[in-house]
């Protein structure tokens, strides 16, 4: 049976003055795949260890399905052990002088389970995670791939409601790690448990998360499907964290031509002086200047990402962009950019507006 | 309902009661341990007189004295403080001279190829192990024949050369953990082997080099048997070779021998103190081959 | 890394100190070894008198002072200086081994363990004639540590100055001598144990371990590296020990706490005889000799793995 997690009120202080998370509040769903996203030292980690018990909040309270497993204000405090979670850490953090079928069983032989009953566990876990033939050889001899499925063996086969994994995918080679992120995601929605990812990598977090949460600098940013991070993103630090190729931003006064070019001035209700404008480079194409649109630029660097052309464009007054390239164009050629969409800042980096134009 | 987790630090333990008595426990067994050092301690500044009678650890009466470390350090027969100075005349120079040498043979070993290495490693590691016992029959009737038996110098070439064996393997595994770059920018820039050694290596590794320097004068400073052996009189001895000799035939001076005690194990426990760092790092990273 | 060729010129570096070992250690070595034998190693001078051969060797083994097979028999000391080597190995490195994981690990969560970790290391700071000057001290009958506990236990009855009966000589040395060494395995366990990952520690608490599986499954496995070392190191200088019983006991009373080091000075000084003196040093670095293989051994593999 899934269980959900809920984090209520969840502060935590390190004396004594670092305050690594700010009234945290989720509600995580049975069986869901939640990833908690944000740059190094945004507190993700830290909330993840306190979902284990590996930290305690300063105040606040988690409730794994209907047991209250902290509760900093009334001095509740359940053991991790007791707590049926299973945890992937960030370097597997296997017993190195335990076999992977010793590491697997190690929980197992903790709860004093039948031998027999051990042996079968462990081998359908090998078996499910295809490690099956690994399982005597010690992590020394095994490649970092196989090293984590042995972890992820180890957390799964005590039948957990919960599966933590801190940045699994971090120490893996970039060719490793799409497989490694399909796997994962295959496992989890195979067994249906509810799992807690944390990572640094937008692009981990978009391929594996139902729901993912931003984190920066302990408080939270925004929380959402990956579709509305990428196309509502709540701030600016939001915007320009998720996306690749980083979303072009510009922080302009009121009065700046471009601002007019763009059709923004009519969308802003309130007396700002300046705003951010936000284009990812996605959302908008440099085109023949012939074509129709809204700025004008000089190709500086014609780039290729994937399957796909970008151009770095110079707009005059320091102003550069990067657009999708969708004609033949060189260094030094001038070129129309049409913008599909866009979106607008307040000065304390909210977002206002999204607009969608149309031409 | 906080202070539940405040004493919390590895969420192991339990009731903060448990930890209360844990903590207790630890510091009752710390004190404990050092009570030997007390003991000495209060003995050689109270008369032994009043040590035997009340015990040295009676607060009354107590009587403050400086008369057993008088009588140990200017002691007629065998003088502490000529003692300590010949200490220092021994183990200043023997660990200079096997510093200097060390290094430049351990930084061969750690830079240079040589066919041989591995046997030379296993030797220099079996070296180490040999009891000083091994060596010092011949040492001394060679000393005798040099005229050297009873000499400063002739100690002074005994420790150093006892010395070499360790520093090379201390200093070879820190040579090699030093970048390898910046040697290979220096030769070519110019520089011949004696002035990388000199002049990129040396200033990098002064770190090791003074773990090395303090492991070695304390080791050569607390020396008895080579001293024992190699020296005769009573003005060239140093002092951890008088203290015997302050024991006394038939009874048990102990106000003598505690102040002597003290004065012997100043040196060492001062470098303890102020190089701790050093003398740590450089404990283990001898004895804990990596 | 590739290393650089040798040369003439790179040969010096290595000279002084080749010069200075081999003078001063490898010849001495080698000479004591032919001196055993009963041979004059410097030709023309006469150390020894005797003809050439085994004949040391074999009153070695008949020596009482060497082995005592009466006294093994009735369990009584003198025992003979090399069982009394066994003995000290036998008791004193498990205890070193104990002492030095417990503490290693409870003084981790002590408040100010590091300054406890300190008192414990003093006895390896200082003169091993001091330490054998102290553990005197600490078993006399009236002013010593180890009686004023018994008289504080109630046990006051016990209490004698325990270094000058022959029965518990060496027991209280080798007491005493843990009491100066585990100084040594505190620091290398301690040293040993700062550097375990911590998360293989976390991934056992989640796993449900509690802290005794997790002190013998996890941490105590781990740190094999640092048992070898404490264990080679322990070895080698409980079978040198000589500083600590010149001090105490001067290998009394009676023989009771002769040791091979000190069996080895009393024939070179109280008897004169130098060959026998040879003949015991070189049958104490014998015996060293296993150890320090395994020691090597063990330091070889530990590089290999890096």
């Amino acid at each position: 049976m899934a269980k959900g997690v809920r984090m209520e009120n969840i502060w935590k202080i390190f004396m004594p003055k670092v305050i690594a998370l700010k009234n945290i509040n989720v509600d995580i769903r049975p069986g869901e795949f939640f990833v908690i996203l944000g740059p190094s030292g945004s507190g993700k980690t830290t909330l993840l260890r306190i979902i284990a018990g590996l930290e305690i909040p300063t105040r606040g309270r988690v409730v794994i399905g209907d047991q209250v497993v902290v509760d900093a204000d009334k001095g509740v405090f359940v053991e991790p052990r007791d707590r049926n979670i299973g945890m992937v850490f960030q370097n597997w953090a296997l017993y190195p002088h335990m076999t992977a079928y010793d590491n697997i069983a190690f929980p197992l032989r903790i709860k004093k389970l039948p031998r027999e009953e051990i042996d079968k566990r462990v081998r359908e876990v090998a078996e499910a995670l295809g490690i099956a033939e690994l399982l005597d050889r010690k992590p020394a001899h095994m490649s970092g791939g196989q090293q984590q499925r042995v972890a992820v063996a180890r957390a799964l086969v005590k039948q957990p409601d919960v599966l933590l994994l801190d940045e699994p995918f971090s120490n893996l080679d970039a060719r490793i790690r799409v497989t490694a992120r399909e796997f994962v995601k295959e496992i989890q929605k195979k067994l249906g448990i509810t799992t807690i990812l944390v990572t640094h990598d937008q692009a981990d977090a978009f391929a594996v998360g139902d729901r993912v949460m931003v984190l920066r600098n302990g408080e939270m940013q925004q929380l959402g499907v990956p579709e509305e991070l990428y196309g509502e993103p709540a701030n600016v630090f939001i915007a320009n964290f998720i996306g690749d190729p980083p979303m072009n931003i510009y922080k302009l006064s009121i009065d700046h031509p471009m601002v007019k070019q763009l059709g923004v001035l009519e969308e802003i209700n309130e007396d700002y002086k300046e705003v951010y404008i936000g284009i990812r480079p996605d959302e908008a194409v440099a085109l023949p200047l012939n074509e129709e649109g809204h700025l004008t630029g000089t190709v500086t660097i014609v780039e290729y990402v994937g399957s796909r052309r970008y151009a770095k464009l110079d707009l005059g007054n320091g102003i550069s962009m990067r657009t999708l390239l969708e004609c033949r164009a060189d260094h030094g050629d001038r070129v129309r950019i049409r913008v599909y969409k866009l979106h607008i800042f307040a000065p304390d980096g909210k977002r206002i507006r999204t607009l969608t134009l149309v031409h | 309902m906080k202070k539940l987790f405040k004493y919390r630090r590895t969420g192991l333990i339990g009731s903060p009661y448990k930890i209360l008595v844990l903590n207790i426990v630890a510091w009752v067994i710390g004190v404990l341990w050092i009570t030997p050092f007390i003991g000495i301690f209060m003995t050689s500044i109270k008369p032994f007189r009043e040590v035997v009678l009340h015990g040295w650890w009676t607060i009354s009466p107590f009587t403050f004295t400086l008369k057993n470390y008088v009588d140990a350090l200017f002691n007629p027969m065998f003088s502490l403080s000529r003692g300590i100075l010949n200490s220092f005349i021994i183990a200043i120079p023997s660990t200079v001279i096997p510093v200097t040498v060390a290094a430049l043979t351990a930084y061969g070993f750690a830079r240079f190829s040589l066919p041989i290495k591995k046997y030379l490693f296993a030797t220099i590691l079996f070296l180490m192990a040999v009891p000083q016992q091994m060596t010092i029959i011949p040492i001394f009737f060679l000393l005798k024949n040099l005229s050297l038996l009873n000499t400063y110098l002739g100690l002074i070439l005994v420790h150093s050369s006892w010395g070499i064996p360790w520093i090379t393997f201390f200093l070879r595994n820190y040579f090699s953990l030093l970048p390898v770059e910046l040697e290979e920018a220096a030769r070519v820039d110019g520089a011949t082997d004696f002035q990388v050694f000199r002049k990129v290596v040396l200033p990098l590794a002064i770190p090791g080099i003074i773990s090395a320097s303090v492991l070695q004068f304390a080791w050569v400073w607390n020396d008895f048997f080579f001293a024992l052996m190699l020296i005769f009189d009573p003005d060239k001895m140093v002092v951890t070779q008088m203290l015997p000799r302050l024991k006394g035939q038939y009874q048990v001076d102990w106000g003598l021998l505690s102040s002597g005690s003290v004065i012997a194990m100043l040196a060492p426990l001062l470098v303890y103190a102020f190089f701790n760092k050093y003398y740590m790092s450089g404990f283990r990273g001898w004895a804990m081959k990596r | 890394m590739t290393q650089l060729k040798i040369t003439p010129k790179r040969i010096s570096f290595f000279i002084p100190a080749l010069i200075l070992i081999l003078v001063f250690v490898v010849y001495p070595i080698i000479a004591t070894i032919i001196l055993s034998f009963n041979i004059n190693p410097i030709p023309g001078v006469n150390i020894v008198e005797r003809p050439p051969g085994f004949e040391n060797y074999i009153k070695i083994a008949t020596d009482k002072r060497f082995i005592n097979p009466k006294g093994i028999e009735t369990h009584s000391f003198p025992m003979g200086a090399i069982i009394h080597n066994v003995i000290w190995i036998a008791i004193h490195l498990p205890l070193t081994l104990i002492v030095g994981i417990l503490f290693a690990v409870y003084l981790q969560y002590v408040r100010g363990g590091s300054i406890i970790r300190s008192f414990i290391f003093l006895g390896m700071v200082i003169p091993m004639i001091v330490g054998g000057l102290l553990i005197l001290f600490s078993f006399d009958k009236d002013l010593g540590v180890v009686n004023l506990l018994l008289k504080l236990f109630g046990l006051g009855f016990l209490a004698r100055t325990w270094t000058i009966y022959p029965d518990t000589a060496l027991f209280s040395l080798i007491l005493g001598s843990v009491w100066l060494w585990s100084g040594f395995s505190v620091t290398m366990y301690s040293a040993g144990l700062s550097s375990l990952p911590r998360e293989v520690i976390e991934a056992a608490i989640v796993d449900g371990a509690d802290f005794k599986t997790i002190l013998f499954k996890v941490i105590i496995p781990m740190l094999k590296p640092v048992t070898l070392t404490v264990v080679a190191m322990t070895i080698l200088w409980d079978l040198k020990i000589f500083d600590v019983v010149y001090a105490a006991t001067q290998g009394g009373p009676g023989g009771a706490s002769m040791v091979l080091a000190l069996l080895m000075y009393e024939y070179f000084a109280r008897l004169g005889d130098y060959a026998m003196s040879a003949t015991v040093a070189t049958v104490l670095t014998i015996i060293i000799i296993p150890v320090v293989i395994f020691w090597i051994r063990s330091v070889i593999r530990g590089e290999r793995e890096v």
